[in-house]
């Protein structure tokens, strides 16, 4: 054993031993992120709980309303990776998590990656729980003539919408999230660039009022979102389930995000700034041998 | 070859120098420890060693590659213990260790890295509900799970107790052992006196001292007799003799002197005559605390008694 571990040492030594590949690293990155965010309880609350709950309450009883599938599906998919991955990261940055595992042979990318990966997956997850829910109590068999109906080509649309959407708001919160500077400062700035931006995108209730401000908000990655939602699950007859515009909008956000993200990613704390005299010439203590 | 080299080594933010004109080198198998006030630049020094700041000035090779431009593979051979990080706590302890093993070429096995920071029996435990020195040996069992040959440890056992200290101590005693070389900051002298082979003592940027801790040591001046008055007798009870060196605040009598016989003799003669009991007489070389003080420039207390 002892011979085995000393030729394992000398085979790093030698440079011969290699590095574990890119493509195993950020399976294992994303691995380790997704059980992070899912131990998270109150993120999957939140992310995945919170919106079946308002679908459901909000639709209550009333016999003359579709139930909002897409508005409360891309609320738990924005929430997942705007807000609770936003949070997260920065709680992990400040506390020198990511600093951590700067000191490892970890790609620079690979962290980064891995965890937009995650949450992307996760955030999906959020988004397909509330269709599903929908489905379950409002699908076929719902007899108010407001049901709720997924087909397999519904589905594949939908299914990517819902990735191409969660990779966009995950890069972005990537991005932001640099710009952050305490965990005290996270939430209320993530809540605040998110809830205005979700409500004129008509997540809650829908906007048409005023025109340009309806305009801005199919430039937004929400909108196009819940319109491809609507689609899949409100089909019109002979409308194609996806939009080449809403798919494009969620496209350069998420090439957007990426980049941002690649460009302000930060490993290290933010350190208060402090100005700091010039230090005095010093004089060197008796019997100092000074620098070997 | 040197496994550390740092050749006039300056780092500067606007007109403050935090580091300022260091040099040294670190053999292979040593451990360097590296002692300083608060301020004194040994952070921003090892921060430069790791690669994550570049220097203003000067070089540095660390297992002879410049550490801002080495690659993954490099970073593969070092093993940092930071100055402040934190783990994800929902994790255990071995979950943990199997996460960064995989990061490695020919990691040590998560079984092993768990005996040498004596974590076997946690191995099962989340990280969460760990004490501050059990999550410390976390750190160091991620900063060696990949077999490093350089070991960074920047002030592995500030805020832990007396017992956690030790069982790190020990941790770090293994891996020189097995021929890493280390380069660790610390603010305790006891730390680097159990630990270290060769001590550097920064101040202001600047590196005040190179030495070993015997040497150091020795810069302390001469040995030292302490003695607390017992409760009842005052200054005045004494001779002349003796309560020159009395520090008038505690209550202590402190001699130095490199021939001690004589203060010695007269003090037992003294205790004897007035039938006390020498309880709490401390005879001993002077302290690598002192020698310490006296390199950084800081006054050492307690000096009002002090023999010529």
């Amino acid at each position: 054993m002892l011979d085995t571990q000393a030729a394992t040492a000398g085979a790093v030594r030698a440079g011969t031993a290699r590095l574990p590949g890119p493509a195993r690293l950020l399976g294992t990155q994303v691995g380790y992120q997704i059980r992070l965010l899912l131990f998270s309880g109150r993120a999957v609350a939140v992310g995945i709980g919170l919106p079946v709950i308002l679908m459901l309450a909000s639709k209550g009883s009333a016999k003359d309303s579709h139930p909002n599938v897409a508005g409360w599906a891309v609320f738990g998919l924005t929430i997942t990776a705007w807000t609770s991955y936003g949070v997260r990261l920065v709680a992990a940055r400040e506390a020198g998590v990511l600093q951590r595992w700067r000191a490892t042979p970890l790609p620079r990318w690979c962290y980064f990656v891995g965890a937009i990966a995650a949450t992307t997956v996760v955030a999906v997850l959020a988004g397909a729980v509330t269709i599903g829910a929908a489905l379950a109590f409002y699908g076929p068999h719902f007899d108010d003539g407001n049901a709720v109906d997924l087909t397999v080509k519904g589905s594949l649309a939908v299914l990517v919408a819902l990735v191409l959407a969660a990779f966009a708001w995950a890069a972005t919160a990537t991005a932001v999230t640099s710009l952050i500077p305490t965990v005290e400062a996270a939430f209320p700035v993530l809540i605040l660039s998110y809830f205005p931006l979700v409500i004129i995108s008509g997540v809650m209730f829908s906007v048409t009022e005023p025109h340009w401000l309806s305009t801005f908000a199919t430039y937004l990655p929400a909108q196009p979102l819940i319109d491809a939602v609507t689609r899949a699950v409100e089909p019109a007859p002979g409308a194609p389930f996806l939009d080449a515009r809403d798919l494009g909008v969620l496209a350069c956000w998420a090439a957007g995000g990426l980049l941002a993200a690649i460009a302000l990613f930060r490993w290290q704390p933010h350190r208060p700034r402090q100005r700091r005299a010039a230090r005095k010439e010093l004089s060197r203590p008796r019997g100092s041998r000074g620098s070997a | 070859m040197s496994a550390i080299t740092a050749e006039r080594l300056t780092k500067r933010y606007g007109q403050f120098a935090a580091v300022d004109d260091v040099s040294f080198e670190v053999p292979r198998g040593q451990l360097l420890a590296v002692l300083g006030p608060n301020g004194a630049g040994k952070t921003t020094t090892l921060e430069m060693l790791e690669g994550f700041t570049r220097p203003s000035s000067g070089t540095v090779r660390v297992l002879g590659a410049d550490p801002h431009r080495a690659p993954r593979a490099w970073r593969a051979r070092i093993g940092l213990v930071l100055q402040s990080t934190a783990l994800d706590g929902e994790f255990t302890v071995a979950d943990t260790l199997r996460l960064f093993a995989r990061h490695y070429p020919a990691p040590r096995r998560v079984r092993e890295v768990l005996d040498l920071v004596d974590l076997k029996d946690d191995a099962r435990t989340r990280v969460g509900v760990l004490s501050g020195g059990q999550r410390r040996r976390v750190d160091i069992a991620i900063a060696i799970v990949g077999r490093p040959e350089v070991l960074f440890l920047d002030e592995p056992t500030t805020g832990l107790d007396p017992e956690a200290r030790r069982h790190t101590w020990a941790a770090v005693g293994n891996l020189t052992a097995a021929g890493a070389t280390v380069l660790l900051t610390t603010h305790y002298i006891d730390e680097a006196d159990h630990l270290a082979d060769r001590i550097i003592v920064l101040s202001g940027g600047r590196v005040t001292a190179d030495t070993t801790p015997r040497e150091l040591r020795a810069r302390g001046g001469s040995p030292v007799i302490r003695y607390q008055l017992p409760a009842g007798i005052a200054a005045d009870d004494m001779p002349a003799r003796l309560s020159q060196w009395l520090n008038g605040d505690d209550r202590t009598l402190i001699v130095r002197s490199q021939d001690l016989t004589g203060p010695l003799r007269e003090l037992a003669e003294w205790a004897e005559k007035n039938r006390l009991g020498l309880a709490g007489l401390e005879v001993g070389p002077p302290s690598l605390e002192d020698a310490y003080l006296a390199v950084i420039g800081e006054p050492v207390t307690a000096r009002a008694g002090d023999h010529a």
